[in-house]
């Protein structure tokens, strides 16, 4: 067990979100990439920079092992980045470093998972073994190809130990950014990394540590460091300017800088692209003899610094915790500006420019829910990427050759229905490599298609709804396999000749079901397409499948915009007020007796323009006291879900509403309140509680 | 934390350790109430506030001694009476009638109870721990009790309370 180092914790969530994103961005490259199959220098110098980013935060969390790891992969990309060509197995380097990300991955779930600042460190050395081999074998081709400078470069910590400038003191003076708060720490932090690289090390104030008065110190006058580099000042003054929540830095002195940039151990990259990362090359190129110079460059890098730093603030990171609240404030909002408005006070009152206002003030609140529910709406593009990932591993791992097509990845929908998905779309886009595209080549050559099958992730809007499709034009589902497996399973509910190829095909949704004899590492354990309907239907949407036999499968997931606000209908049944949401409302009516039927079992049932609907009485279902009981003299909705329809029969409709919904509270969830036909509650207007009907499980 | 205090001082008194008699600190107060002839008490700590008598929305497919939810200042809370729950027959509720809402655990309960009593504090010597073993139904939702003059205060177990799986 390891442990989180204390005062630590208050940076962990930022730690998460840069380490995550930075890893994302990884796999994004290696799999851009990988595609090409070679290694755009540009993209040698991101993966330098992503590894060398979190090796320097992982080191200032105190996360050896990460940093270790993040340390050997850098080493393997500095030798890479020197000479892009030594790369002779390049799958072989991919896997390498997607295992490195996985790695880095499950030791940072583990670490949010802390218990009490606990964690369990993963023990990397076979990996670092792996990488150390990967590099010596790298730097064993240099020799062989290039001249002995570039080996030099390659190597400058062990190959050719420290030219010149290694002696050398340099002072810089360190600025944090504004408002960034516990200076003292950070500059502690600061000191922390570039330590173990420094052979000479010196700050003041020099009690940043343990005295939180310096904040200030730092905040007026910086942060003086003045060190000397093991091997090479510019790598420490790089780490400088890359570390967390430094503005800017100045060089101060170069105590006797004999060293001309020529003597520099040779820094191809830069040299190579100055105009990419303007705010370096200042560095290396200011061995600072004169004054101006130095506060020209100084200046330069601070106008650099200035214009990524406008560009990153029209993004913040906000925790998501804020969110919610503020949109439960928003909820609350409506539902109290319901509540004023619709005052019984002030009933029968000639109020003109009252309902004036309040009509403005009703424009300005759905504005301010509609500006809410913006913040919240996440482009699918993340998910999505992650699915590109697994397509990448099956695809090495089964030798199937599959296209990976996505569509409509800028398709945005509220953050929480994002998180749920990931899971029944990883299980979907695994069911399709695994069972739905052909084992073997020939098989689709054979049938007509072309050799190399495709797998197409799509989402699109849809009225209200975001429609994701996952499909495969691979083998299909068999309807008679499907029926013989239900069969043994004893999951078949009616006559088999009762079934069409619809529901066949929606059988494989069901628990328990798995129609592949072989578990695989990926699929077919038995739990999984059950699962993926749990998981879609628990952030309020709908899965089918759609297949044809030797043509392929789709998958199509239903899912709502937002969970939290919808439009509903009010209707009384007794003293009880329900809201059914108008989405799923085709028609309300009034019954008349002749429309009315009861088939032999005494159900009641409707006829409605020929086609006939079966009734279901609120008051029966709910077990609620009512005096309207009789058909016509209440009111009827006929609802719609999935394709099956039933009237409804409520005691009186109040009128339409937009109503927050709320879930259950906690303490009822062991009930089987949700499995009965509602979903949540919302509080009306006048502060009363009315239940949302959940159409599925209700006529389910 | 006074919990800890407290649990402490009812096992030395099950242990029969009888030099706490002697000592009578307060250890914490408890919020009295009346169900019948018999007074319970609740740990302040767990309290949140107490209302009065209001409509309750009634939830289908719950036992009869979940009466419903009610609006708790926009906060949806579920209401147990605690007659019901005690197995106790149903009175026609009163103006004296209270509702107390119990949060524990980032959970939140209403309880009905016939009229509340008052705050009083928790003497070391007053608690004592309750008799094991008895088949009485109410027993398991009793921490402890505490004497005072003839009479005796059941507290309440909230966390049990709340967290009451279904057995």
């Amino acid at each position: 067990m390891a442990k989180i180092e204390p005062g630590m914790e208050a940076m962990l969530d930022m730690y998460f979100y840069e380490t995550n994103s930075l890893l994302e961005q990884l796999d994004e490259i290696l799999l851009r990439t990988e595609q090409a199959n070679a290694f755009e220098s540009e993209d040698i110098k991101e993966i330098f920079r992503i590894m060398h980013t979190i090796k320097g935060s992982s080191a200032m969390m105190g996360f050896e092992n990460l940093s270790v790891l993040a340390h050997k992969a850098e080493d393997m990309f500095f030798v890479i980045r020197e000479n892009p060509d030594v790369i002779t197995d390049v799958s072989f380097v991919y896997d390498l470093v997607f295992q490195v990300s996985d790695s880095y991955k499950a030791q940072i779930e583990m670490i949010q998972n802390n218990v009490n600042g606990e964690y369990e460190a993963m023990d990397f050395s076979g990996l670092i073994d792996k990488l150390l081999k990967a590099r010596d074998a790298l730097v064993g081709e240099t020799k062989g190809e290039a001249p002995a400078p570039a080996q030099a470069a390659a190597q400058p910590a062990e190959a050719a130990p420290a030219p010149v400038q290694g002696s050398d003191k340099v002072t810089v003076r360190v600025f944090f950014e504004d408002g960034c708060q516990m200076e003292n720490l950070r500059a502690f932090l600061l000191i922390n990394t570039i330590r173990e690289e420094c052979s000479f090390l010196e700050y003041t104030p020099s009690d940043v540590e343990t005295n939180s008065e310096t904040s200030k110190e730092i905040i007026d006058h910086g942060f003086l460091i003045t060190f000397t580099a093991i091997d090479n000042n510019d790598f420490v003054l790089k780490q400088i300017e890359s570390a967390l929540n430094v503005q800017s830095y100045e060089v101060i002195s170069q105590a006797a800088a004999p060293a001309p940039a020529a003597e520099l151990p040779p820094e191809p990259a830069q040299a190579a692209a100055p105009a990419e990362k303007p705010a370096e090359t200042p560095a290396p190129a200011a061995p600072v003899k004169e004054q101006t110079a130095v506060e020209k460059a100084q200046a330069a890098v601070e106008k650099a610094q200035a214009s990524s730093g406008a560009q990153k603030q029209n993004l913040i990171s906000v925790n998501l915790a804020k969110l919610d609240a503020l949109h439960d404030i928003v909820g609350e909002i409506i539902t109290t500006e319901s509540m004023v408005i619709s005052n019984p006070d002030l009933e029968g009152l000639e109020l003109e420019s009252f309902n004036k206002a309040a009509r403005q003030l009703r424009k300005l609140t759905s504005e301010l829910q509609d500006t809410v529910m913006s913040i919240r709406m996440v482009p699918l593009a993340g998910v999505f990427q992650k699915m590109n990932r697994i397509v990448r591993d099956m695809r090495k791992k089964l030798g199937k050759e599959v296209d990976f097509v996505i569509e409509g990845e800028e398709t945005e929908v509220d953050k929480s229905i994002v998180d749920s998905l990931q899971d029944p779309l990883m299980h979907l886009v695994r069911n399709c490599m695994d069972h739905g595209i052909e084992e073997h080549a020939e098989d689709r050559i054979k049938a007509g298609k072309p050799e190399k099958g495709t797998i197409k992730l799509s989402a699109q809007n849809a009225s209200g709804e975001v429609v994701i499709t996952v499909s495969d034009d691979g083998q299909g589902i068999d309807p008679e396999k499907i029926m013989n497996k239900a069969r043994k399973q004893g999951i078949l509910t009616k006559p088999e000749s009762e079934y069409t190829i619809k529901e066949i095909q929606n059988l494989i949704l069901l628990p328990g079901f798995s129609t592949n004899e072989q578990v695989t590492e990926f699929s077919g354990r038995g739990v999984g397409m059950d699962v993926v309907k749990a998981n879609v239907e628990k952030c309020g949407g709908t899965i089918i499948v759609d297949s044809k036999k030797g043509e392929g499968t789709n998958f199509i997931i239903k899912i709502p915009l937002t969970l939290a606000i919808i439009d509903g209908m009010e209707v009384t049944v007794g003293d009880l007020v329900f809201t059914v949401p108008i989405s799923t409302i085709r028609e309300s009516f009034k019954a008349e007796a002749s429309q009315i039927l009861r088939d032999t079992g005494g159900n009641e049932m409707i006829m409605i323009r020929g086609v006939c609907y079966p009734i279901l009485r609120m008051h029966e279902k709910f077990g609620i006291e009512t005096d309207v009981t009789d058909l016509e003299e209440g009111i009827l909705l006929l609802v719609e879900t999935d394709n099956k329809s039933v009237c409804i029969f409520a005691d009186k409709l109040i009128g339409e509403q937009q109503v927050v919904v709320k879930p259950f509270p906690k303490y009822l969830a062991k009930y089987n309140i949700k499995g009965e036909g509602l979903s949540g509650c919302t509080i009306m207007g006048d502060g009363s509680i009315s239940l949302i009907i959940d159409t599925n499980t209700l006529i389910g | 934390m006074t919990n800890d205090v407290i649990k402490e001082a009812v096992a030395k008194q099950q242990s029969g350790d009888r030099k706490l008699a002697a000592d009578n600190s307060v250890l914490g107060k408890v919020m009295t109430f009346n169900i019948g002839e018999q007074v319970y008490g609740i740990e302040i700590q767990y309290v949140t506030e107490i209302i009065e008598m209001q409509r309750i929305t009634k939830v289908p497919h719950v036992p009869s001694y979940i009466k419903g939810i009610i609006n708790v200042r926009s906060k949806v809370v579920p209401i147990v009476d605690i007659r019901t729950r005690f197995g106790k027959p149903e009175i026609p509720y009163t103006n004296r009638t209270c509702i107390i809402i119990l949060s524990f655990n980032e959970t939140s309960v209403g309880i009905i109870v016939d009229s509340v009593a008052d705050v009083e504090d928790i003497h070391t010597g007053d608690i004592s721990a309750t008799p094991e073993n008895r088949s009485v139904n109410t027993n398991s939702f009793i921490q402890y009790m505490i004497r005072s003059g003839d009479m005796v205060k059941l507290i309440l177990d909230v966390a049990r309370l709340l967290d009451e799986q279904e057995a």
